[in-house]
């Protein structure tokens, strides 16, 4: 496999968790809530997945309940600060610490063990496509399943009418609640609804990119999602782009090394922060207009 | 009167009844999640008691740990005051450890241990200030917020201590886990008296009191609670908000930065991976939980620190993972800021008009 190749295959591969948990992250600040705990929610769905997909022997079913325990974590963020009226970011490290905490306590007895994981489907006649059939169409049900996850998001947001409303909540609530819906409902649907795709995320990790779990294994991948984001400008496509091009960063240094070339993984690591700031700094005005409205208050505090 | 002041004492009976109780729910909740695992909460209990606050080994420990947490739970008190959010003090406390093992490497031996820890208090300070600096000239030059450069300058800072110690500074001799060289003896903080309690805590509370009368008595202090009150009125009235904002952040990261060293020359000793684990963001917690006043805050800091603790004792004790002990921790934390009293600070939902809109999320 030629350089380039290996590299987008890793992208692809290592993105596509990430993919999930930015896409929910996207939903759940579109509505105006930021959750700094999407790597708890991400753990949760991980140790979930692959608790289950244990006991079950199905990875599917393991999934879903992945997806219903990050779902119920993000519950707890939304429940402190739609109905508590706690700070966004304070409870979101709660979450964070929370996840880290359930996942350790009941995940030590799962390390180790052996599951009946998704195993890649080459898709026939695509995956002998030259290059392109070993990036794209030789992967795990679920990275095929989060090619189609981007654009429904987008269709969702855009095109559809729950998903104007959840716009609405994010930008203006109090329009929403002159027309009659109920922001909060709204806001309470979209901080779980991003925490059902963290949790779909990190059970891909477990349940189809490591095929194992261990304490903390998201490593920050959670928190990356928080920063693709706001890297992606709130637009779902973008953000797609920004999970792989994260992909790319992580996959690079190992292709490298196995070329015989000696770089160090962490000055590599570091370059897709340092683009988002830059593109930030580059962009600045034009991408804070596309933040929420709802959002850009959060990050305003009264001197307390 | 005395009616006014029966109101006032029902109402914070009230609210100290309120905060007992979210304190008792966590616990009663976190051990119902021990038992499922087989352990006896009350055992569990008594022990983390035991092995915390009942002998001064013990309290010790707790007090070093929190050292840092106080110094960066400071670092995001400071800033809050002048209206601006600090969750870099991760990557604060990091560059400060780096700063301080930077100096370590390059000065050892040179200098007279007191010195050195001088030296190293100074590159720490400066490292931390100019990591959340970088954020606060951001926001002030091209207005990207500061709350998402300090968390991404988290990540920046973690890649450059691993960058750090597994290539440039890499101790060639050490086995196992890549790490930097140990710290010079002379060059540690030293212990206080005869305790295990390392002078880092003195540097904590010292700050504690310095920042509590910077805040409270100076000038700087009114301004900058004047600026987080309502920047635009502060513009109007003539006050320089920008120097006041960069000052505050500048600060802040000084603390963090100061928190860093104080780990690195009081308990670690070297530069290792994972050796700042989630400070920053605890600290960030800390500060909430005491609403940004100093010496609540080294408070809060400390009451983490004894949790975090205690995770110890639930891995030696009861056999559970250490890791663990973040359930109770987030319990905790949930309890008291789902118990309502947030609720009068909360943000306000209706928008705020074009012209007052404030620098901007980007």
């Amino acid at each position: 496999m030629s350089l380039p190749v290996e590299v987008m295959v890793g992208a692809v591969r290592g993105g596509t968790s990430i993919l999930y948990a930015a896409l929910g992250e996207t939903v759940s600040e579109r509505a105006g809530v930021i959750n700094l705990g999407t790597e708890g929610c991400m753990l949760v769905g991980a140790l979930t997945g692959y608790a289950v997909t244990a006991s079950t022997g199905n990875p599917w079913v393991g999934v879903i309940a992945g997806a219903g325990a990050g779902a119920l974590l993000a519950l707890v963020h939304a429940v402190l600060v739609l109905s508590r009226g706690a700070n966004q970011l304070a409870t979101g490290l709660v979450v964070l610490f929370l996840g880290l905490g359930l996942t350790s306590l009941f995940g030590a007895a799962y390390v180790g063990r052996s599951i009946n994981a998704f195993t890649p489907i080459a898709i026939p006649g695509l995956s002998s496509i030259p290059g392109l059939g070993d990036i794209f169409f030789n992967h795990d049900p679920l990275t095929y399943l989060s090619y189609l996850a981007g654009p429904a998001v987008w269709w969702f947001l855009y095109r559809s009418r729950p998903g104007l409303i959840m716009r609405a909540a994010g930008e203006r609530q109090e329009v929403l609640a002159a027309y009659g819906h109920s922001p909060l409902r709204t806001r309470y649907l979209a901080v779980i609804g991003g925490g059902a795709l963290a949790g779909i995320g990190g059970a891909q990790l477990s349940t189809a990119y490591a095929n194992a779990w261990f304490e903390n294994m998201t490593q920050g991948r959670g928190f990356i999602a928080v920063a693709l984001v706001i890297f992606a400008a709130w637009h779902p496509l973008r953000a797609v782009g920004g999970a792989y091009l994260f992909g790319a960063a992580l996959a690079l240094s190992p292709a490298l090394q196995a070329r015989g070339y000696g770089f160090n993984q962490f000055a590599l690591d570091a370059i897709p922060y340092l683009v988002t700031i830059g593109v930030l700094v580059v962009l600045g005005r034009k991408r804070a207009h596309a933040a929420p409205e709802g959002l850009k208050k959060v990050f305003e505090m009264t001197g307390a | 009167m005395s009616r006014l002041a029966a109101i006032d004492r029902a109402k914070l009976a009230r609210g100290a009844g309120r905060l007992a109780l979210a304190y008792a729910g966590a616990l009663v909740l976190f051990g119902a999640f021990v038992m499922t695992k087989g352990a006896n909460p009350v055992d569990v209990y008594r022990e983390m008691w035991r092995s915390t606050v009942m002998n001064t080994t013990s309290i010790g420990q707790v007090l070093v740990k929190a050292s840092p947490l106080i110094l960066a739970g400071l670092a995001v008190a400071v800033p809050a005051k002048a209206g601006l959010v600090n969750v870099g003090g991760e990557g604060q406390v990091i560059m400060g450890a780096v700063a301080a093992g930077g100096v370590a490497l390059a000065l050892d031996g040179t200098l007279p241990g007191g010195v050195m820890v001088v030296v190293m208090m100074l590159a720490a300070a400066a490292a931390g200030g100019l990591w959340a600096g970088l954020a606060a000239v951001l926001r002030l030059t091209v207005r990207v917020n500061e709350a998402i450069t300090t968390l991404l300058l988290n990540y920046v800072a973690i890649d450059l201590l691993l960058y750090l110690i597994y290539q440039p500074w890499k101790d060639k001799h050490g086995s196992g886990q890549p790490a930097t060289r140990q710290l010079a003896v002379a060059a540690r903080l030293p212990l206080l008296g005869t305790s295990k309690v390392h002078a880092g805590f003195l540097i904590a509370v010292v700050a504690t009191a310095v920042i509590f009368g910077l805040l409270r008595w100076t000038s700087w202090g009114f301004r900058l609670r004047v600026v987080g009150g309502n920047a635009e009125a502060a513009r109007r009235a003539g006050l320089p908000v920008s120097a006041l904002l960069l000052s505050a952040m500048v600060v802040g990261g000084a603390l963090a930065g100061l928190g860093g060293m104080v780990h690195f020359a009081g308990a670690e000793f070297k530069l290792r991976p994972g050796m700042t684990l989630n400070f920053g963001y605890i600290a960030f917690l800390a500060a909430w939980l005491a609403r940004h006043e100093p010496v609540k805050v080294a408070g809060a800091a400390v009451l983490l620190a004894l949790i975090a603790i205690g995770g110890d004792s639930l891995q030696l004790d009861s056999g559970l993972p250490a890791a663990a002990v973040n359930v109770l921790m987030g319990l905790v934390l949930v309890a008291v800021m789902g118990r309502g009293q947030f609720r009068a600070k909360a943000p306000k939902v209706m928008a705020v008009p074009a012209a007052q809109a404030p620098a901007v999320v980007s």
